[in-house]
């Protein structure tokens, strides 16, 4: 499959770009500064956003406030449905960063032609189409659950462990790998799948037949950003809870 | 496609970071605003609502007195139609009292002349009687 991208990449109309990276090295560290650049771009955004809206907070709202506000109210209805009215709260800074941050960065990779911006080495895309970024947010995520857990419960939380029966103990462990790993792939590779079908496709067909692709990926995007919130949301409210609600 | 490395916890603390500066200029402001303006909305409702309430109550009241009020102005308007009808029945009464009365004198009056009209015409009886005889058997035969 690469091989048959590569061929195509030697064309001069579109190229694709698959495991290059921008590489800077901190210290003898080293990081994708692709990722970190387009992130920064998301960060900067959500931000902006943020400081205009709520810079001068009228009671009545208008432009930038009443967008923030349509987003905080649609945020904290998902976090409630999840949460429970009582226990929301608290999550609602870390359910709702999540959302935004991949919804804004999503988007942006369908959105803005960061590929006409060159950098010496790899390409511009969205920072969710990177693992590492997937992956972070994903260990947060179950940081989040596991800290919302003892919080809540203490070490009574690994009764949820043997309960209702000692027998499910290895899947109950297991559960903890698989939910921060199917959220991190489940990301990751519908964003980089849904980037590189728009890739081939514009390989193939410069014009015109990518845009109902492009559509769906924008879809695609919400609705990913969607599922990795609630999810998050929900493993959360599984931890508080703690009688065993099995995978979603 | 799959290279870890430093980004992911450089991602993570960055993530973190964002959070607290979203939380700082985006979910605590503006929650707070929202929070702000439901109580507004509520308590604005909640005056409504009493403000309502006692209109309701005020007019009911106004109403009832109304109601009371229209019953006392019947009475009276009764009161004064029974006064009325009972003076006007008094004033016939007396006034054909009164007619009763002069008929009676009249009648009297009537009865008291015709009685002096004949004892008048009593009197005259036999002056007239005797001029009746006169005339018919001659002065001569009737005085002697």
């Amino acid at each position: 499959m690469l091989d048959v991208l590569d061929t195509f990449s030697a064309l001069p109309i579109a190229s694709l770009e698959v495991g290059h990276h921008l590489y800077w090295h901190i210290g003898n560290l080293k990081v994708h500064g692709q990722v970190f650049i387009t992130s920064w771009i998301v960060i900067a955004i959500l931000l902006t956003a943020s400081v205009l809206a709520t810079r001068n907070i009228q009671r009545v709202p208008t432009g930038a406030q009443n967008l923030m506000e349509y987003a905080l109210e649609f945020l904290r209805d998902l976090a409630k449905s999840q949460l429970g009215e009582k226990e929301y709260r608290p999550w609602l800074p870390f359910i709702g960063t999540l959302f935004l941050f991949i919804f804004v960065s999503n988007w942006s990779g369908a959105l803005v032609p960061w590929k006409l911006i060159h950098i010496p080495e790899g390409e511009l895309a969205a920072p969710t189409n990177d693992i590492n970024t997937t992956v972070a947010l994903a260990l947060l995520t179950s940081i989040a659950y596991f800290y919302a857990g003892f919080k809540k419960k203490g070490l009574g939380y690994f009764a949820k462990y043997i309960e209702p029966t000692p027998i499910l103990l290895p899947i109950a462990i297991l559960e903890d790998f698989t939910k921060p790993l199917s959220l991190s792939f489940r990301l990751f590779g519908n964003i980089l799948a849904d980037e590189l079908v728009v890739a081939v496709l514009v390989l193939l067909v410069p014009l015109f037949v990518p845009i109902p692709v492009m559509m769906l990926g924008l879809f695609t995007s919400a609705i990913q950003a969607l599922v990795f919130a609630t999810l998050a949301a929900a493993y959360i409210h599984e931890a508080l809870e703690g009688h065993g609600e099995e995978e979603h | 496609m799959f290279d870890f490395d430093a980004t992911l916890p450089l991602m993570a603390v960055q993530f973190l970071i964002l959070m607290a500066l979203l939380n700082a200029v985006f979910f605590k402001p503006l929650s707070k605003a929202l929070d702000e303006r439901d109580n507004y909305i509520r308590q604005n409702y909640k005056d409504a609502e009493d403000r309502l309430a006692k209109t309701q109550e005020l007019a009911s009241q106004y109403e009832r007195e109304l109601a009371q009020t229209r019953k006392a102005a019947q009475e009276i308007v009764i009161a004064a139609q029974n006064e009325a009808q009972e003076r006007s029945n008094q004033k016939i009464a007396e006034a054909q009292r009164e007619a009763q009365q002069a008929r009676e004198k009249a009648a009297a009056e009537i009865e008291q002349q015709k009685q002096e009209a004949m004892q008048s015409l009593e009197g005259q009886v036999s002056a007239l009687s005797r001029q009746m005889l006169e005339k018919l058997l001659g002065a001569d035969w009737v005085n002697s």
